[in-house]
């Protein structure tokens, strides 16, 4: 599994004060803990950058680029920053992201092309985020190849199908399972094609301390159905090992609660017994709550 | 070819429980079929009851066509809950709505001698419902538990913010928990799962929050076709408890109900239908003559199959 470290984003405010005041040192920090705990890419979360948008945007890809030899992934909605960005990357990196809006396939998807790098395209089409597989499958169908037509083969694009929290009212739960479905059948819809979640979003509203175990949990079934990134919390040390495979009495559990197998409690940790409950409850099978490993 | 009708038979039992003690009971649940399958295998131990509600004071913005019936004893809780047993009732709900800080703020030892009171006059089990107010009827409500001891009242609204002190009363003094979250699955169980980390389960009953034809009686409808769903279907242990459905009060602020009596009868007759349907166990109502017209739409005998 490709992981993205989320960890530089300007909605945290020390990268937020840390690019304002020019300081190089909180960036270069993250993205050296980052590159250290193995990520594959350093998500670069920028935001818009109204400001002194080309100047910022190449300051924070060099100042990431001089401490770590990992690709980068450019993340803003302003398509400005962007290839300011993407001009001065030096490894090839992911444009994050594009999606079946009009605008960003008029502005982002050609400077995919332009730029001959990788490309994020959500599900997000100009009638918002599809909440089921099918109307998924559709504006998915269409955005890719409409950047087909572009010049921009299957295998640069990633498709991201956009993680709902799965603690949303009543409703969560269907969208977590419309999401495993998704990535299950992509390959047969676009072959070829990569893909990529928000994977935290996942656990959003969930309580604090139990978010790691529902993000966790959630990218080992992802994983299976044939996921091939996720952008996520690389500093997450029992995540990363899960992801690099080095878990796999935790990851096999997983699969056989997946298939529906009854498991017998008597014999497991309660570590185990939380991802077995976990999974239960991102597959649907049992009703969500916040409490839902006290029962 | 002849055609035959598929036949369901499920699996999960909704748990059957009993408010009052001695002559005065009331069985609600039981059920292991969803509303009304009557065509499927299953039960239906119990038939959907009906409760009328009485205020622990007199009303302040009560419809005149509403008033009627209780018209010469409005001013006395325990006449007023007299009066409910001429009209076929099977509970009456006594809603301590003086105790609310924002009404009259009135304190916990009077509401507590007065649902004593009530509950010994009536020939009826007793529902209690405090004011809603989470801080205040963590005062009114355990202190009504306590006086109460032993007479397995329904009491609440039990809620996410107090349910561990109100929770503790109601079963410290043999009675039931009266489980309100505000429309919401997740947190319905997540309060249920909360209560069962001390009470057993069979002392709780789901109130999803039931709302008014016109004022978003689908959401309370869709989810508590839920419930009964994830209870019948799926034995989520933390969904089968029995419904309670606190309608009345809903209906009856409606500016529909409040401008004739027919339109509040059919107000609350059809909000009252529409939740029998989806599978509430136990209604509470207010006007005398909504409670005649459902139960005859419901029927009686189709229920003891």
């Amino acid at each position: 599994m490709i992981i993205i470290g989320e960890n530089i984003h300007v909605i945290a405010k020390v990268v937020n004060d840390a690019v304002k005041a020019r300081d190089s040192k909180t960036l270069q920090d993250l993205a050296i803990a980052q590159t250290k705990a193995r990520a594959d890419y350093i998500d670069l979360n920028v935001g818009f950058l109204r400001k002194d948008t080309e100047e910022t945007m190449q300051w924070i890809v060099n100042t990431v680029q001089e401490v770590t030899d990992l690709p980068l992934s450019l993340d803003t909605m302003n398509p400005v920053a962007m290839e300011a960005g993407l001009k001065v990357c030096k490894k090839r990196p992911l444009l994050n992201s594009a999606s079946g809006k009009t605008d960003s396939k008029e502005q982002m998807l050609p400077l995919a092309k332009k730029y001959n790098c990788d490309v994020v395209i959500s599900v997000i089409n100009d009638r918002g985020c599809p909440p089921d597989v099918e109307l998924k499958v559709d504006s998915i169908m269409d955005t890719v190849a409409y950047a087909n037509e572009l010049g921009i083969p299957n295998e640069d694009i990633w498709v991201d199908p956009i993680i709902l929290p799965v603690s949303t009212a009543g409703e969560g739960q269907g969208f977590a399972k419309a999401s495993l479905e998704f990535t299950n059948i992509l390959q047969d819809l676009l072959p070829g094609v990569k893909s990529t979640v928000g994977l935290s979003n996942i656990s959003n509203g969930a309580p604090v301390e139990l978010r790691p175990l529902l993000n966790r949990t959630y990218l080992v079934m992802l994983g299976r159905n044939g996921l091939y990134s996720a952008i996520a919390d690389a500093l997450d040390e029992e995540f990363m090992s899960l992801c690099k495979g080095k878990k796999q009495d935790i990851v096999d559990l997983i699969y056989r609660t997946m298939d529906g197998e009854e498991i017998d409690f008597s014999s497991l940790s309660q570590e185990e017994i939380n991802y077995v409950k976990t999974t239960k409850v991102l597959t649907g099978e049992v009703l969500y709550s916040d409490a839902w490993l006290e029962s | 070819m002849e055609y035959k009708a598929p036949i369901e038979a499920y699996t999960g039992v909704v748990r059957e429980e009993t408010i009052g003690k001695g002559e005065k009971v009331l069985k609600i649940g039981g059920e292991n079929a969803l509303p009304f399958h009557f065509f499927d295998e299953g039960s239906f131990p119990n038939a959907p009851s009906f409760a009328l509600e009485v205020l622990d004071m007199e009303p302040e913005d009560w419809a005149e066509h509403l008033i009627e019936p209780f018209k010469d004893v409005i001013s006395d809780p325990v006449k007023w809950a007299k009066r409910c047993e001429d009209f076929d009732v099977d509970a009456v709900c006594l809603h301590l709505v003086s105790t609310d800080p924002a009404v009259k703020d009135s304190p916990a030892d009077e509401a507590a001698a007065l649902t004593k009171r009530v509950a010994e006059a009536i020939n009826v089990p007793l529902l209690v419902y405090g004011s809603g107010d989470d801080k205040k009827d963590a005062e009114v409500l355990p202190k009504v538990a306590e006086i109460c001891d032993g007479m397995n009242l329904l009491i609440g609204p039990v809620l996410k913010e107090n349910y561990e002190v109100v929770g503790k009363a109601i079963l410290e003094h043999g009675h039931l928990a009266w489980a309100e979250t505000p429309l919401d699955i997740n947190l319905l169980k997540e309060l249920n799962v909360k209560l069962c980390h001390f009470m057993p389960p069979e002392r709780i009953v789901i109130d999803p929050e039931s709302t008014a034809v016109g004022y978003g009686m689908e959401y309370s409808f869709s989810l508590m076709e839920r419930v009964k769903q994830l209870g019948v279907i799926v034995k989520d242990s933390m969904t089968q408890m029995p419904m309670i459905a606190n309608l009345g009060k809903e209906c009856w602020k409606t500016k529909q109900a409040m401008e004739n009596k027919e339109q509040g009868l059919l107000w609350e007759g059809v909000t009252a239908l529409s939740l029998v349907l989806a599978g509430a166990n136990i209604l509470v109502l207010r006007h005398p003559e909504t409670l005649k017209l459902v139960k005859e739409t419901i029927g009686g005998e189709i229920w003891q199959k």
